[in-house]
């Protein structure tokens, strides 16, 4: 098995580890009752009752699973 | 025919992606709906639809071909009698993935695979008749097109005559 053969010093770990970055999600818009609501696209999306309680996820008007 | 797929086979070999696919099939066609991965779901549709075709040939040999896959008879049973008659209008797309997010567990990106069991729509079905019927005309209508322009630069020739007359005079 292939061994380092010297520690790896705190600013080489520190410089690989600034390029880590999250990009952000794509959303899509959507009007919704006179606003504008965020969504993820080609993602079936949860259907909720009043109290919050999630009910089935519903994709383009078809209901797509039960929860 | 469904490009055959790259890299490494689902399972642990050859052997074990054919049988997990074919279970996946099986699962699909006895409840027409089943939640599985992104991936899966991705293999298991190729699969799956040309065992409706099989189904909607309805003979004896289409029969034995899908039970060399499918080998529960009752379901095969129910996929030829109750299934291929209502894809029989269907030409394709036989089966509809819709994805579900992310699995809590390990991330895993989630998909329901579904037949499409609903009824071709009135406008489908009329685009289909409209493009039939263009292709039924469009071998009738060349000759009388050819003629109408032969018919059209006899006239010109005629006007032309005419004009040169009126210029002469």
């Amino acid at each position: 098995m292939a061994v380092p053969k010297r520690k790896m010093s705190r600013s080489n770990t520190r410089s690989r580890r600034s390029q880590w970055k999250a990009d952000a999600t794509t959303l899509s818009t959507r009007v919704e009752a006179g606003q504008l609501t965020y969504f993820r696209p080609h993602r079936a999306r949860v259907v909720t009752d009043s109290a919050g309680t999630p009910l089935y996820l519903e994709y383009k008007g078809r209901k797509v699973k039960d929860l | 025919m469904p490009t055959p797929t790259k890299g490494p086979r689902l399972g642990g070999g050859p052997a074990h992606e054919r049988m997990l696919l074919a279970n996946l099939a099986t699962q699909l066609f006895a409840h027409r709906r089943i939640t599985t991965t992104e991936a899966k779901a991705k293999r298991v549709r190729p699969l799956a639809e040309r065992m409706i075709t099989f189904a909607k040939r309805g003979d004896l040999a289409a029969r034995r071909r899908v039970l060399t896959v499918v080998r529960d008879k009752g379901v095969v049973h129910e996929l030829f009698t109750v299934i291929a008659p209502v894809m029989a209008e269907r030409q394709g797309g036989y089966t509809r993935i819709t994805k579900i997010g992310n699995r809590k567990g390990d991330n895993a990106p989630m998909a329901v695979i579904e037949l499409v069991l609903e009824p071709l729509t009135a406008k489908q079905a009329t685009v289909r008749e409209a493009e039939a019927a263009t292709r039924r005309t469009a071998p009738a209508e060349d000759a009388p097109v050819q003629a109408v322009a032969d018919d059209d630069a006899a006239d010109e020739a005629v006007i032309d005559e005419a004009v040169t007359d009126e210029d002469k005079a």
